[in-house]
């Protein structure tokens, strides 16, 4: 029994690691960006939810939804203003400029509402559900819902909306969607919202389930990169397994070795992923 | 035009740097100076903040009723504080930098074990003494050095009174789950504990480390409940504390006794966990409803209704052992009747004061003589349970399902 509850606790950790992949996964994919800058937007989604919960009591559930809008916004910006300058540049300064990024709006945010810990506590925090002897935390549960629900839209957009079409036809030939008569730099700007704004939903969820700090950006853009990796690039399944499989895998690992080893088993699997199946659990299907 | 202009500028500029220059020294007269580097901010922060309260009340205090006689003379206490932002070697910079830089004559200690161990080499180094009330490790007192005292009992015997408790409430409950933080004072709790258990006869049956600042136990919880331990001791910082108590809750780990090293006596965490925390344990040097006679405030009692006041939350032992050093300071300056920071040391060493600590004493490696004692948080207050004749523990802990 003992077994399930460990796999249960993984899934439920997995669902938000495919989440938070998902959008850089997206980015990766379309604009060959690796966004560092990743966990920040993160950061900026559970401080959303947390101001919201905190100064005008709205349940994290609800304000995601402005989460998600505001972190569009702020990756629509951020790229069309900023990021475009140096889309067609080498990847080392792309990588430099996200990074660049990633400083400054981390420090911004310890200047503004200091490096404390922060916990948004919702009157239904320690609830659970006993289901065959496993126990399982209402809030992650939700939470896994809402990584379900997200998918599926995102899904849709990508595969049955014109701006979908537009997406997945820059991502395979720049030049054919140009003279097809798609405007790059508005997909281009598209996409990065739209990842930017996955990442501040999987902050939202992250903030019911954890305490939030300015710092706490850096690891999840690692979890994030770690999960992109061992999914594969370039589809939208990819995320979502490698989420699933790191979750179960680290849970596994850590209730056998002690959960010190759990930064350690993440990397580990990284670097079989990258020796055994250089494209991803799914790389199979880009051959 | 342009030219004046810029002349102006700068003129009015050197001269707001003449101004500030010349002003600080004057300042600076008739004042001993303390230092000291503290986590105001950072994973830390909330202790932290409790040695600033700590120091300035009672500096205020002193200064408010005499300050400090030296060779006739009076002076005033000043502090002069840094953030280490929760970070040792940052830390360890900023104390070079108050010895230095700012001249200081006495360093008050930070707060944490593994930042307090990093400082300690600055205190030696110069040769200034340093009184802290916030590392309790052994390491930071067997590395042979003499400027560095501690408020905190050893780390080793941290849960001796938990377990000498557990005997008496029910001597069947042999069976122990731990958890600790992987950072040098829990290491030395657990050790300790590990020691303790071997020679009473008790069964560890879950032993597990967690990263420092670690926030998913899904994993420990599973364990913990698997094994089904009678008590479940936690040693780690506040923040761990609630996160481990918010995660049992959630995954409904149930044990007889539930006892952290930190938490338990700090208001915040009462506040944070709010009914969640009633029945908890924890272990702690001091606490609010002791009786015991002071130095800069008369007693316990008057200094706990003066911090209320002031600060309008419960002293834990974190402020009490931070009262008590700044006392210990101020008596063994006078005493010494110098500000000689060697001839200081050699009182400190020596010294045998009444605060509202306790009594302080040193042993010769300078980690205070004495105990703890185990509390229990009762309808959203805190009290001692052991060692106390009349203690009436809530034992087994209520079930998470039963609250």
């Amino acid at each position: 029994m003992q077994y399930f509850q460990v796999a249960v606790n993984g899934i439920l950790l997995g669902g938000l690691y495919a989440l938070m992949a998902l959008g850089m996964s997206l980015i990766w994919g379309v604009m060959d960006i690796i966004n560092i800058a990743h966990g920040v937007f993160i950061m900026l989604g559970a401080y959303t939810t947390y101001w919201m919960f905190a100064l005008l009591g709205i349940d994290p559930f609800i304000s995601i939804v402005a989460s998600i809008i505001l972190m569009f916004c702020l990756g629509f910006i951020a790229q069309k203003f900023l990021i475009n300058l140096v889309i067609r540049a080498d990847i080392f300064i792309t990588l430099l400029l996200a990074f660049g990024i990633e400083i400054f709006l981390m420090n911004l945010v310890r200047v503004l509402w200091k490096s404390d810990f922060r916990r948004v506590t919702v009157s239904y925090a320690g609830d659970n559900l006993q289901l065959a002897g496993v126990t399982i935390p209402v809030v992650r549960l939700a939470a896994f819902a809402v990584v379900i629900i997200l998918t599926i839209i995102l899904y849709i957009i990508l595969e049955k909306t014109k701006l979908g079409m537009a997406i997945r036809a820059t991502s395979q030939n720049l030049e054919a969607a140009r003279l097809m008569g798609i405007n790059v730099a508005v997909t281009y700007a598209m996409t990065f919202g739209i990842g930017v704004a996955l990442a501040g939903a999987a902050g939202t969820l992250w903030s019911i389930i954890f305490p939030i700090t300015p710092i706490m950006g850096g690891p999840l853009t690692l979890k994030s990169f770690v999960v992109t990796i061992i999914g594969g690039l370039g589809t939208m399944v990819g995320p979502v397994i490698g989420g699933l499989f790191l979750g179960v895998v680290e849970a596994f690992g850590s209730s056998w070795f002690g959960s010190t080893y759990q930064n350690f088993i993440s990397f580990l699997m990284l670097v079989l992923v990258l020796i055994f199946m250089p494209h991803g659990l799914l790389g199979w299907r880009k051959k | 035009m342009r030219r004046i202009l810029v002349l102006t500028m700068f003129a009015v500029a050197a001269m707001t740097l003449v101004t500030i220059g010349a002003s600080a020294p004057v300042a600076a007269e008739d004042v001993i100076k303390f230092g000291c580097a503290i986590s105001l901010s950072g994973k830390l922060q909330r202790s932290g903040n409790l040695y600033k309260k700590a120091y300035d009340m009672t500096v205020d205090e002193i200064n408010k009723t005499g300050g400090v006689t030296v060779g006739g003379k009076t002076y005033k206490m000043e502090i002069q504080y840094y953030d280490d932002e929760s970070d040792a070697t940052k830390s360890t910079r900023l104390f070079e930098k108050l010895v230095t830089v700012d001249r200081v004559n006495f360093l008050l200690g930070p707060y944490s074990s593994g930042i307090t161990q990093a400082v300690s080499s600055i205190a030696e180094k110069y040769e200034i003494p340093m009184i802290e009330g916030g590392g309790a490790s052994a390491t930071i007192f067997s590395q042979g050095y003499k400027y560095i005292f501690g408020n905190l009992p050893v780390a080793d015997e941290y849960f001796s009174p938990t377990l000498e408790l557990l005997k008496k409430l029910n001597p069947e409950h042999k069976k122990l789950g731990l958890a600790y933080a992987d950072d040098k004072f829990d290491l030395d709790v657990a050790t300790g504990l590990r020691r303790m258990a071997g020679e009473q006869g008790f069964e560890l049956v879950v032993d597990e480390k967690y990263e420092s600042g670690a926030t998913d136990f899904s994993s420990i919880m599973t364990k913990m409940k698997a094994a089904a331990p009678h008590a479940i001791l936690v040693a780690g910082h506040e923040e761990e504390s609630i996160n481990f108590i918010h995660q049992a809750k959630e995954q409904d780990v149930n044990a007889n006794m539930l006892c952290l090293t930190v938490g338990v006596t700090e208001p915040d965490f009462r506040k944070s966990l709010g009914e969640d925390a009633e029945a908890i344990f924890g272990v702690a040097s001091w606490d609010k409803n002791m009786d015991f006679k002071g130095y800069v405030f008369s007693d316990n009692q008057t200094f706990v209704k003066l911090y209320q006041e002031r600060y309008n939350e419960d002293p834990d032992y974190h402020v009490a052992a931070g009262v008590a050093l700044v006392g210990v300071f101020k008596k063994a300056i006078e005493t010494a009747n110098t500000l000689d920071p060697k001839k200081v040391r050699d009182v400190i060493a020596d010294i045998s004061l009444d605060t509202i600590y306790g009594k302080v004493q040193y042993k010769p490696n300078g980690q205070i003589k004495g105990g703890t004692s185990t509390l229990q948080i009762q309808s959203g207050d805190i009290f001692q349970v052991y060692p106390n004749e009349d203690a009436k523990p809530i034992y087994p802990m209520p079930k998470w399902s039963e609250r």
